[in-house]
């Protein structure tokens, strides 16, 4: 027996864990009417200057926002919930039965509960997006790309954070609490950033703040927040400088993962 | 064999789920944002600015409706009306019967529709597929008579364009349903057969 059918298997078994019926259609349901319901077409063209550029980042902005809510609720139920209990109660050691590395056999349960989560994600947003306005998706789909890379940065960091929490705590309930308390206190951070850079009017803490959330270089590039003139910072990351952010921002999330990979491989006992 | 079933079920109960959501978008009512209603004799070679917008976005609909006794055409333009200011009229548009036969002629491209409307009523409404300038004109060519026009233009706004949404929905439910049915059947069977030793006993 090859490897391939053991990974499918575990595979197979994490998905119908993660989405027991009726989770999946819950949050496709869910997924379906936020990204509606929250689409907005009007806060791109406020301004008169601003470029297509701009107007498919603001609208795409605008359809994202209540549907990573529901990822980042999604992520913590499969993660923080889902592995953590598995960790709790040892489910996960009749995982190890199989003929697969450890690394693998996470793969599989990051698969379902993040990689799953993510494609009905991006498969509902961007089917929506196209039935919306399929002459902005088609011209501007290299922003449009950028844009969803950019604010999936931030909920991929947590969920690696949130990752490392549910291997270290394994335990589904209090996991599930930490992971919320992480996510609460993040915004307050990102809000309290905003503050800071305005406040002493240096862009510092925002240049920062980028490599976890790369949307505030996209934002000021595309001049999103330039138009609030409290908010306006001498500040205007080039395109390339934005893109840079972004990658920083996924080294960051990948190295985190790895480190949870380490983790699970080496150090976790079971 | 039952794996697929579960799969393909899966994929259908989502796709009904989905479906729902869409419905539930359709059925939230329109908002008019605007309407206005006009009726005039329009001369031969004569025009009129029914409905001009900056940034139409996709979230509107924009309705012409409009009556005549004569021939006439209905032209939506994708393009920009500037206003100038003058001291003794006020606000005009800057936009006349030339720039039209200029549009006509040599920006075929900004066309959007060109109807011709016969004795009677026509009416049409416009989604864009993306954020767009647009103008609505009425236009009574050259060599024909003085034309009565009754109008009456509304931009609404919804969260989708419904019927476009609807219809999706619609044709996604029955192959929600089709995918879902093996997997029924199978659960339908394993919940008989756990339940006849049972009743046996």
């Amino acid at each position: 027996m090859g490897k391939g059918k053991p990974f499918l298997e575990v595979l197979a078994s994490a998905i119908h864990e993660d989405f027991r019926f009726p989770f999946l259609e819950l949050f496709a349901f869910l997924y379906t009417l936020g990204t509606f319901a929250l689409a907005n077409f009007t806060v791109g063209v406020y301004s008169q200057m601003a470029t297509n550029e701009a107007v498919a980042y603001a609208v795409t902005t605008s359809l994202i926002s209540f549907s990573l809510l529901i990822f980042l609720i999604l992520v913590f139920k499969n993660i923080a919930y889902g592995l953590g209990n598995e960790l709790e109660k040892g489910i996960i050691q009749t995982y190890f039965s199989y003929p697969l590395k450890r690394r693998a056999i996470l793969t599989a349960k990051l698969l379902s509960g993040i990689g799953f989560s993510l494609l009905l994600f991006l498969g509902i947003q961007i089917s929506a997006f196209y039935i919306l306005a399929p002459d902005i998706v088609l011209p501007q789909f290299g922003t449009i790309v950028l844009t969803y890379a950019a604010s999936l940065s931030y909920p991929l960091f947590l969920s690696a954070i949130i990752l490392l929490l549910a291997l270290k705590l394994r335990r589904g309930g209090i996991g599930l609490v930490v992971g919320f308390i992480l996510y609460i206190a993040m915004s307050i951070v990102s809000g309290l950033v905003l503050i800071v850079a305005t406040a002493t009017k240096s862009p510092l803490v925002l240049q920062i703040m980028s490599f976890i959330s790369p949307n505030y270089a996209l934002q000021y590039h595309y001049g999103g927040l330039a138009t609030v003139p409290e908010l306006s910072l001498p500040w205007t990351p080039t395109l390339y400088e934005a893109t840079l952010y972004v990658v920083g921002s996924y080294v960051i999330v990948a190295a985190l993962f790895i480190l949870g990979y380490t983790y699970f491989s080496r150090r976790l006992n079971l | 064999m039952k794996r697929w079933a579960t799969i393909l079920g899966r994929g259908g109960t989502t796709l009904i789920a989905i479906s729902l959501a869409l419905l539930l978008v359709s059925l939230i009512p329109q908002i008019q944002m605007m309407s206005s209603e006009g009726s005039g004799r329009l001369p031969p070679g004569g025009m009129q600015i029914l409905f001009y917008q900056q940034n139409l976005n996709p979230q509107q609909e924009l309705e012409v409706a409009v009556t005549a006794d004569g021939p006439l055409t209905v032209y939506l333009l994708e393009i920009n009306i500037e206003l100038e200011f003058s001291p003794n009229t006020g606000f005009v548009q800057r936009f006349n019967e030339t720039d039209l036969q200029q549009i006509l002629q040599e920006n075929r491209d900004l066309i959007i529709w060109e109807d011709t409307v016969e004795n009677g009523d026509y009416k049409r409404s416009y989604t864009p597929t993306r954020i767009m300038n647009a103008t609505a004109v009425l236009y009574n060519q050259l060599d024909s008579e003085s034309v009565y026009v009754e109008h009456d233009v509304a931009l609404k706004s919804s969260l989708a364009p419904g019927d476009k949404v609807r219809t999706i929905a619609y044709f996604a439910v029955p192959i929600g349903v089709i995918l879902m049915i093996p997997w029924l059947v199978n659960m339908w069977k394993e919940r008989k057969q756990s339940q006849t030793p049972s009743a046996i006993l």
